[in-house]
């Protein structure tokens, strides 16, 4: 049983006989009185055990985008249900006004609509809707809690998306240039068209021009049909914040950016998460599928705190492909981690594939080298410059061994990493 | 986890596909609440037992200051122990008129802590024809029993007295030590008719701790003609547990106390006064009470109204929270705490001059000697200060580093400006 404020109002009207009868058998009478309005009240309302509920919900939603959660409520029983639902959802599914006040007629339905706003990237799970059914007084009335499960994908922001235009347009200029500056094995020959004030003296192909009235270049363009293999590291080093988000969230955005863009310059992109096991894979998906399907397999990855298997993920690698690909690491460019788990492998990598290594730096370190204002402050600073100096000691270990080191600020790990991408297509080394 | 088989996949993005909806009814509902609610009923009931069974087989004690069932330092019970084992049968009260009806001739009658007692309370108290013991009495009770012996004007120190006197309960004792106020016989002692007080343990400022005297009060029934004894002491510090023994304390109390088989021991409550006025209650009206009453019913009617929850709360998975600048910040600490300046102007010295190296073209591998050329022609410096600076001794203390990392930064900006 559940009372509400006019049961309180009732309370409070008896102040009016006690006070004229002083007396305290007025205050035992009238609240008896009131208790007994109360049960009456209750007995009347309409059971929410009569209400049958049905949920529908979107199946994922992107993070900040708004989408909604609908409850129908249908009343079984043979009273008016008057009263209020509430659909309840954890925090971060961001259900503002969750609370429907309901009337519905015996045997009819209402449909409740919740308006999700998420703010975290996760599998969302209902909680159970709540019904509060008031007698006809409205004094008091019943309360039912009924779990109703019901599970919202909210998917990564994907918010380094604006960074595509502008290296689509880069990557068609690779495209049609006329010749690429770098005129290594991995470029392919186009086609032969006439040359125009700009070219590269170096592409003009003398034996056409020779057939020709006009000077005759020839044209390449970038491979295709190229492997990408993104890797997301998730294990502990994943777990840790840069700015408001853990390191993955970047690496993730990062990773969608540049598989976007792969595969919209002809490539395939496969999409590898791992700690000590395979927790995710995107394999096989292609053209305008493919984005989905790597949002939807890193909306669900979360840090895990081991120890990445750098042995297996070398493994789980070379079960996949075989033929040289680009294989791009988002880990991090942590001293010891990289000493004592990359390093050992890095070799069976770089020899078969053209490996990138893609780590988010810390906006607060950064910081904290600026820091002059205290010995406390000099101190910090000279600790985050020994650490910078031991991340560059990496990345020149790792340059050594062969591979490229993308290391950015949150915000622009996606673009830089795009960059150092599509530098390696024109200069053909993948 | 989900794993995307290799060929097939199914994702799709955007708040258009409904998921399979699911529908319930409340039949279990109730099943569920009752079985969530069996735990915390379950430890309300074995609370409930387990306060009753303490309850009943904790012995009853009391905080009463000299009670005989008061085993705290300030209470009776070592001495209450004693006499019940020495035969002596001991019945504790705290109504004057259960202890009327227990003391009679054969029977002694402590009181203790007596103040504010009436006259007729003190005066029916004498005439049961009990031998009478007085522990702190109250002057009431004191006066009504005798006019021989008085409250002495002034109290005496607390130093340890010896008895001095002819009461052989007293000269058994020997000595006595007491923070009473102290009893003198009074003006009135010069009468004849009876016999005189026999004052003991008495200080250098005149004042006794003990006194022996015969009551002024016959019995009631007149079963004799003479007065009961009276033995009065002025504290019952000396009884407590905590000081029974020192020095003859004990020796005095169960002499004091066993001279008949029946103790009847009397810690008089605190009696109401009667002309005590209402107080703030006379000045509300009549229904202020009843108001009172009503407004704690309508509290717990608004307390029912706001407390009930629209449903259970979700509970939320968070995630891990390391800031990634932990392990920076963590080293600076340990920095600090081994005072290491050496290795804090080192790694300073480092990371400037791989910047202004960077920025000047110098290659990696290059020795001292050419950064500082480099250096010190890219900022007109003299080549030892730009040396000192880069490669100099470390710094000795906190001023020292602080000088040296600000010199650094100023040397970098003008490598920076060239």
């Amino acid at each position: 049983m559940v009372i509400t404020w006019r049961a309180a109002a009732l309370t409070a009207l008896g102040i009016v006989p006690v006070v004229l009868t002083a007396s305290a058998g007025a205050v035992l009478l009238w609240s008896v009185a009131v208790l007994v309005v109360c049960v009456v009240d209750a007995l009347l309302a309409a059971s929410p055990r009569a209400v049958s509920l049905e949920r529908t919900v979107a199946r994922a939603v992107r993070l900040t985008e708004a989408t909604t959660s609908v409850v129908v409520v249908t009343n079984g029983s043979s009273r008016a249900l008057r009263g209020i639902a509430r659909d309840a959802w954890p925090p971060s599914a961001g259900a503002e006004d969750n609370r429907h006040a309901l009337s519905v007629p015996p045997g009819e339905s209402v449909r409740l609509t919740t308006r999700l706003v998420p703010s975290r990237r996760g599998d969302r799970q209902a909680g159970s809707v709540t019904l509060r059914t008031v007698g006809p007084l409205g004094v008091a009335g019943r309360q039912l809690s009924i779990p109703l499960p019901g599970r919202l994908r909210v998917l990564p922001e994907f918010a380094s998306r604006k960074h595509l235009p502008s290296r689509l347009a880069r990557l068609r200029e690779m495209d049609g240039r006329a010749a690429v500056q770098v005129r290594g094995e991995g470029t392919e020959f186009d086609s032969l068209r006439e040359y125009v004030l700009g070219d590269d003296v170096r592409s003009i192909d003398w034996r056409a021009s020779a057939r020709s009235t006009d000077l005759v270049v020839r044209t390449w363009r970038p491979e295709r049909d190229r492997r990408v293999i993104l890797v997301l590291d998730t294990a502990r080093t994943s777990a840790a914040r840069v700015g408001d988000q853990p390191r993955l969230d970047a690496s993730i955005e990062a990773a969608l950016l540049l598989g976007a863009l792969a595969s919209k310059a002809g490539d395939r992109v496969e999409l590898l998460a791992f700690d000590r096991t395979v927790r995710s894979r995107v394999v096989g998906a292609a053209g305008p599928r493919l984005l989905p399907a790597l949002a939807d397999a890193t909306a669900i990855l979360q840090p895990v705190l081991v120890e990445t298997d750098w042995p297996g993920l070398v493994g789980a690698i070379r079960e996949r492909v075989s033929q040289r690909s680009l294989v791009v690491l988002l880990s991090t460019l942590d001293p010891s981690a990289v000493a004592n788990g990359l390093l050992p492998v890095v070799d069976q990598l770089a020899s078969l594939h053209t490996v990138v290594l893609a780590s988010v730096s810390d906006p607060e370190v950064a910081a904290l080298r600026a820091g002059r204002g205290s010995a406390a402050e000099i101190f910090d600073a000279a600790a985050a410059e020994r650490g910078e100096l031991e991340r560059l000691a990496a990345t020149m270990v790792l340059n050594r061994h062969g591979v490229d080191v993308v290391s950015a600020l949150p915000d622009d790990l996606a673009p830089r990493l795009a960059d150092t991408y599509l530098a390696l297509k024109a200069a053909g080394r993948l | 986890m989900t794993t995307t088989a290799p060929t097939s996949v199914t994702t799709t993005v955007g708040p258009t596909t409904p998921a399979a909806a699911p529908r319930t009814t409340a039949a279990g509902a109730l099943r569920s609440r009752l079985r969530s609610w069996r735990w915390p009923v379950a430890g309300m009931l074995a609370l409930l037992l387990a306060v009753l069974v303490t309850s009943v087989l904790t012995p009853e004690r009391s905080l009463t200051r000299f009670a005989p069932d008061n085993p705290e330092p300030t209470g009776g019970q070592a001495l209450a122990q004693v006499l019940m084992d020495q035969g002596v049968d001991v019945t504790y009260t705290r109504s004057v008129a259960e202890a009327i009806g227990a003391a009679g001739p054969g029977t002694t009658l402590l009181v203790a802590n007596d103040y504010g007692m009436a006259d007729d309370v003190a005066r029916s108290l004498l005439e049961t024809g009990a031998t009478i013991a007085l522990v702190a009495p109250g002057a009431t009770l004191l006066a009504a029993a005798t006019s021989e012996v008085a409250h002495a004007q002034q109290s005496p120190d607390a130093t340890p007295t010896t008895a001095g006197c002819t009461d052989p309960d007293a000269r058994a004792a020997g000595t006595l030590t007491s923070r009473g106020g102290g009893l003198e016989a009074s003006d009135a002692s010069d009468d004849a008719s009876s016999s005189a007080p026999v004052l003991c343990f008495t200080s250098d400022a005149g004042a006794s701790h003990y006194a022996v005297f015969t009551s002024q009060v016959l019995p009631a029934d007149e079963s004799a003609s003479t007065g009961p004894v009276v033995r009065a002491l002025d504290d019952a510090g000396p009884l407590t547990n905590e000081q029974i023994t020192t020095d003859g304390a004990a020796t005095l109390g169960l002499r004091m106390l066993g001279h008949e088989d029946e103790l009847v021991w009397l810690i008089p409550d605190r009696p109401v006064a009667a002309a005590e006025g209402g107080g703030m209650g006379d000045l509300l009206p009549p229904w202020a009470g009843v108001l009172f009453l009503q407004l704690v019913v309508l509290g717990i009617v608004c307390a029912l109204w706001r407390g009930r929850r629209l449903g259970p709360l979700v509970a939320e998975d968070l995630p891990v929270t390391v800031p990634s600048s932990e392990t920076a910040l963590g080293r600076g600490r340990l920095y600090r705490r081994a005072r290491a300046w050496g290795h804090a102007a080192a790694a300073l010295r480092a990371g400037a001059a791989h910047r202004m190296a960077a920025r000047l073209g110098v290659p990696r591998s290059a020795g001292a000697p050419t950064m500082i050329d480099a250096v010190s022609r890219a900022t007109d410096r003299p080549t030892e200060q730009v040396a000192g600076l880069l490669y100099g001794p470390p710094p000795a203390d906190d001023a020292d580093l602080a000088r040296l990392a600000i010199e650094l930064d100023q040397l970098e900006s003008e490598v920076h400006r060239a």
